[in-house]
Order: C-alpha cells, then structure tokens, then sequence
C-alpha cells in the first residue's frame, strides 16, 4: 500500500472515469437532441412525391424545414398562405403552398426566415401547418 | 533500505540501516548531496524507498502508515502565509488538523506558541517575520497536533548562528516530551552535544549513526570540523563497509524500553485526541482561509473588482446605444422584379451587420468571461502547492481542499457572470429571458474555471499554469466557429471540446424569438446546439474540470 504523501491513481480508474464523462455527455445529448427537433419522429415530405401526386399523399403528416418565400393570401378565419422553399439533399429547391391556420396566429412569420414545422397534407393538396417553430 | 531512480546510475540511498528510540534528539548530517534530505523524505514517506522497510513502534510502515497526527515534517522552504499572522497560520493550521472545541483549540495555540517562543510575535504577519521566526513558526505549526515523530529539514539552515543555536535548543527540549523523537537534518557541525545521536552519510551510504561524543574518536579528527575533510580523504563505500563491520551496540535496552513504553502511552493518548476534522470541516476551513486571503490582498482584490467592472463596459462599447432595430421584408411579391432585388440587398447588408454585431456581442461576453475564469483559478493550486502538500502530509483530503476552493471560486464566477449578463442586457437593450441568459454565461465562467483549476493542479510552476490557462481560452474563439465557420469535419471534431461555443450558442438560442436570431443564422455557417444541450456540454465540462483538479491536487509534487 502506498503511504500518504505519494499516493498512486489507477490508471484503470482515470480511463473508467474519462470513459464514465464521455457516456455522460452521449446520453445527455442523445436526450437532449429532443430539443433540437421536436418533430425528429415525424417522417420528412420528399417534395418530388408531393410534386408528382399531392392527393395520393393527402391526410399524411410529415415534417417539413424551409424558407418562408412571399405571403400568397391571408383569410382572418382560415389563416396565411405562404410559399416557402424546401431545399432537397441534392441541393434542389422546392416552393411549396403552406397554409398556417389562424389558430397559430401568435407565431411572427417573416420573409427568408426558416422555419421547422409539422405539417398535414389537407384534401386541397396544402401543406396544413399543426406545429411550427423556427430552426 | 535503498532509494534508486531509474534515470540516475548510482542509488540515492543504499544500504541504509538505523535504529532511534523514543524521547531521542537525533541529527542526520553529512556533506552537500549526500542523501540526508532524502532520507528524511523517506522517513515521512514524501520520497518512495525502492528496497527495504520502514518500521514505527513495530508497524511496517508501507503497510500502515503513520496516522496524519503522529507525523509532524518541516520543510526547509517556508510553508506559511505570508498575509496571514502568526496566530493565523497556527489556527487554520490546527483546524485543518484536529478536531477540537473552539476554546481548546484556542489552548492548543496558546501552548504551542508559548513553546515555540512565538508570544510576542502571534500577533505580526508571517511576511514580516525574520528567518529564524520563520523556522519557528513552521515548527510550531507542526506542534499543533502534539506529533510524536517530528522531522526537521535544514530548518537551521542560513540563520545567524543565535537563531541556529536557539532552533536546535528548541528542537532538543521538544524531543524530550512526550516520548517524541525528533530527527533534524543538517550538515552544521555546531552543537553537536545537544544531540542524543549521529548519523552521517556520505554518497548515499550510511558511514555513522551513535553517539556523537565518539564522533571525533571515530573518524580519528581532532575537532568536528575535521570530520567532513576526513570523509572526503575515502571512498564512501569503504567508509560504509567499515561502518557495517564494526560490533554496534543492542538496539533495546533499559533505559529505552521504558522510552518505548512511556512513549506507547503517549502516542495512545494522542490518537484519542488528535482525530481528523471531518471533510465538510476541512472544506470549510480552507473556504474560509482562503476567503481571508483573498481579502488580506488589496492587488488581487483590486484585479477582480477591475476585471468585473471593466470587460463588461467593453463588451457595451460596440452598441452603448442599445441593438438596431430590424427591417423585415415585405411579403408580397406585388412589386417589381428591381424593387424586390433591392429591397433583398439591403435586407441582406442588414443581416450582415446586426448578425455580426448580435454574434459578436454575444461571444464577446463569454470570452471575456474565460478570461475571468482562467484567471480566477490557473494560479489556485500552483500558487499554494508547498502548503498544500504539507496539509496533504498533516491530514487534509484532496476532496475537502477542492470542494473549499470551489465554494471560494464559485462566488467569483457568479459575480462575474451575473454582472456581465445584467449590465450588458441594460445597456444593449438584449431581450429575451435574464434567467436562461445568465445561465449559458455562468456555466462557461464555471467550466473554465474548474478546466483552469485542473491545468493550475497539474503544472510545476505559476507561468507554465498561466501558459496553459491562456492557451485553453485563446483557443475557444477560433475553435468555436463564432467568427469564421470550420469545415464541417473540424467543426464536428473541435466542437465537443469548446466551451465557448456552446455558452454562445445557448445564448444566442435565448433569443430565438426574435428577429436577431434569424439574422445570426443567415449570417452564421455554424449550426447552433439547442440550449439544453448547451448547459449539459457545460456541465459536463465543469465536470471534467474539477475531476481533473482533484487528481491534480492529490498527487504528490514536491519540490
């Protein structure tokens, strides 16, 4: 046993604890990773689908992460029409019809600003907005 | 016994054999280099013997060693505080040491000072205080828990030949207390007749260890003085070889058997006695000298106080009128295709400056933070490393000294922090939530704080600690992405390790809810972690920090 004045550190201790922060640190980041997508269990819209056949996917939720383009119409009952653009992996850029139902009206929506939303395909073909937030 | 390193040719010590009784004055003496301060070292267990055993009162010693109380060692380098006095060096001292009521710890320090001479002096501050009260200081300190094994190291060293005198005298009546034995390394040849015996060593080897009245007969000198010119005239190994072959007298006799014994009941009474403080005690008695020091010290005080005041008035000179207010584009496609163009460039020539200027800020804020952190704590262990080591060897547990550290750097850190979020917020105009954005800013003041702490607790000396200190903050902004965005592959390397980018991310997502939010992500290429993310990288941070500082602090650095 060593005496007091020169004790010796396992080194199996040192690389248990070093290994003990690192798993710390992965499971708190693949917990908190939750707050950087909340919608990260919500299968993502492939815009060429939605371009080929809007109705076949109607009644579908998908997520959604684009640039809101222009304000298309606005109903005070019914909610905003935005165009917003979807950009692909394969860096291809995709204006779709958003409509964010006036029951979201407390959300500031603005021009070039991304936004990261859950959205169902409605029976007219548009994107209906359920949660929203920016990415 | 032998001490070897693997790096010298020759062993420090070899063949080291010595016997000392209780209630014994003995003194280690030989020439310059010739392993006496190493021996002593041994003795204390500061330096590991390669071959050979220890034995205390018949306890092996590396099987167990001496209880904290019954070890008392001088060194010859000061191990006081200078800002403290004399009668609060003894007291932080002895409650570091031992578990007593106030009033008997008050009779503990009185009594020590009383026999170390110090009466006079208790209430003058240690910087002040001359060589030889030095030395009688450190022995005091060391008187506090009543040790029965008490060893000196040139502690009569380069004082007058009155201080010399008085130290060893002093020395001389401690040993005849309480069964104790005192063992005081030196290579004076003075007063050779207030020792109860002699040890010389020469080259590492053991060439006397009796009587010092036989001391000139032996080496066949006519004054004491002849005796190291003698030494020299012969190889050590012949004189060791001579030493080993002569008839020595029984190791117990009478007398020193009712040394031991009286000694035995002494050192039963005080194991009693002299129980160690529990953690939480020590932890606290170090906040508090740590506390009294900090405030004992107007330079360091005024450094603080100037650190906190200025950086953030810095930080506010690039926006003292409050943040611009953000134009946003218009939505409908109504207008023409030139006025939809440069209604574009001037919202992009917007971005670019309010989204620098709000990233800006807010990595300024916690650079300038690191910088509070490096330099509340890449000298705290470096800086108290001989004192440290010497509470180590009294009794003092690594944990306890941390967690006292960590209470003491914990107020900076929230002063610091709380400071810069308010007045920065006031001037600039930030809004968003104080709360969460006080929280990114306290964490990064923290784990740099406590990554500094470990640097401060693993170096050997204050510049290589500030050294590494700065380099750990000068480091964050480049490798943060803030400024100039990393290649993907780097980013993703360097990120995990950069406090600063996580304190600035979780900041910046402070203010998602606004429009310069939007326009630090137009501008900026580097993704943003979320803020719970951001406070759990730091906390891991913090984390790692202080387990490192608690390695550094308990391994051995003696100098």
């Amino acid at each position: 046993m060593a005496r007091r004045a020169h004790p010796t550190t396992p080194s199996k201790l040192i690389l248990s604890l070093v290994i003990g922060f690192l798993a710390l640190a992965g499971v708190g980041a693949y917990f908190f990773q939750k707050d950087a997508n909340p919608f990260r269990t919500v299968e993502k819209l492939n815009p060429s689908d939605y371009y080929e056949n809007a109705n076949s996917l109607r009644g579908n939720i998908y997520q959604i992460e684009g640039t809101i383009l222009n304000s298309l119409a606005w109903n005070p009952e019914k909610g905003r029409l935005f165009s917003i653009r979807v950009t692909t992996g394969d860096s291809k850029n995709w204006p779709l019809p958003i409509l964010i139902p006036s029951s979201l009206r407390q959300i500031n929506i603005q021009k070039n600003q991304t936004y990261r939303a859950k959205v169902r395909i409605n029976d007219s073909g548009i994107l209906l907005v359920e949660e929203v937030q920016k990415s | 016994m032998e001490v070897s390193l693997p790096e010298a040719p020759l062993p420090l010590l070899s063949n080291i054999s010595a016997w000392y009784p209780a209630s014994h004055f003995g003194a280690i003496l030989g020439p310059s280099g010739c392993g006496k301060s190493t021996l002593l070292k041994v003795i204390a267990g500061i330096v590991p013997h390669t071959s050979g055993s220890i034995f205390w009162h018949g306890r092996n010693l590396e099987e167990t060693d001496l209880p904290p109380g019954e070890l008392g060692y001088v060194p010859q380098f000061s191990c006081t505080q200078p800002l403290l006095t004399v009668r609060e060096n003894l007291t932080y001292s002895a409650r570091l040491r031992r578990c007593a009521s106030t009033q008997e710890m008050s009779d503990i320090i009185d009594q020590v000072v009383e026999e170390t001479g110090l009466t006079e002096l208790q209430d003058r501050r240690a910087g002040v205080l001359s060589g030889g009260q030095l030395r009688r200081l450190g022995l005091a300190m060391e008187l506090t828990t009543q040790p029965s094994l008490l060893l000196a190291d040139e502690v009569t060293s380069g004082l007058d030949p009155k201080s010399e005198e008085e130290i060893t005298l002093l020395l001389s009546s401690l040993a005849q207390e309480k069964g104790r034995l005192v063992l005081l390394v030196t290579h004076s040849l003075r007063f050779l007749d207030f020792y109860d015996s002699v040890t010389i060593l020469s080259a590492g080897r053991l060439i006397y260890s009796a009587d010092p009245r036989d001391l000139t007969a032996y080496f066949n000198v006519a004054t004491p003085e002849g005796i190291y010119p003698a030494l020299a005239k012969r190889d050590a190994g012949t004189w060791a070889e001579e030493w080993l072959h002569l008839p020595h007298p029984p190791e117990l006799t009478p007398t020193s058997v009712l040394d031991e014994i009286e000694s035995e009941i002494a050192r039963a009474d005080e194991e009693k006695s002299s129980e160690l403080p529990s953690f939480p005690s020590q932890a606290s008695t170090w906040f508090f000298r740590r506390l009294k020091l900090f405030l004992r010290d107007p330079a360091q005080v005024f450094l603080q106080l100037s650190l906190l005041l200025v950086f953030p008035v810095i930080v506010t000179l690039f926006a003292y009128r409050g943040l611009p207010s953000v134009r946003n584009m218009a939505m409908s496609a109504d207008s023409g295709v030139v006025d939809q163009l440069r209604e574009a460039l001037a919202f992009t020539i917007q971005s670019s400056r309010i989204g620098t200027l709000v990233s800006g800020l807010a990595m300024f804020q916690v650079i300038l933070l690191a910088l509070m952190g490096s330099n509340n704590s890449a000298r705290e262990v470096v800086g108290d490393r001989s004192i440290l080591e010497k509470e180590k060897l009294a009794g003092i547990r690594p944990g306890a000294v941390l967690l006292g550290m960590t209470l003491f750097l914990s107020f900076l850190v929230f002063l610091q922090s709380l400071w810069m979020t308010l007045f920065v917020r006031a001037v600039c105009q930030f809004p968003g939530n104080i709360l969460a954005q006080f929280l990114p800013f306290f964490m990064v003041t923290g784990a740099i704080t406590a990554l500094c702490l470990g640097i401060s607790s693993w170096s050997s000396s204050s510049e290589q600690a500030s050294l590494g200190s700065l380099y750990l903050v000068g480091f964050q902004l480049p490798l943060s992405g803030a400024i100039l965005a990393l290649p993907d592959s780097l980013g993703t390397l360097t990120r995990p390790f950069i406090s600063a980018y996580w304190a600035w991310s979780g900041y910046l997502q402070t203010l998602r809810d606004t429009r310069f939010y939007d326009l630090v992500r137009s501008i900026s290429e580097t993704p943003l972690s979320s803020y719970s993310m951001a406070l759990w990288i730091l906390l891991i941070h913090f984390g790692l920090g202080l387990a490192f500082a608690y390695f550094g602090i308990r391994r051995s650095q003696w100098r």
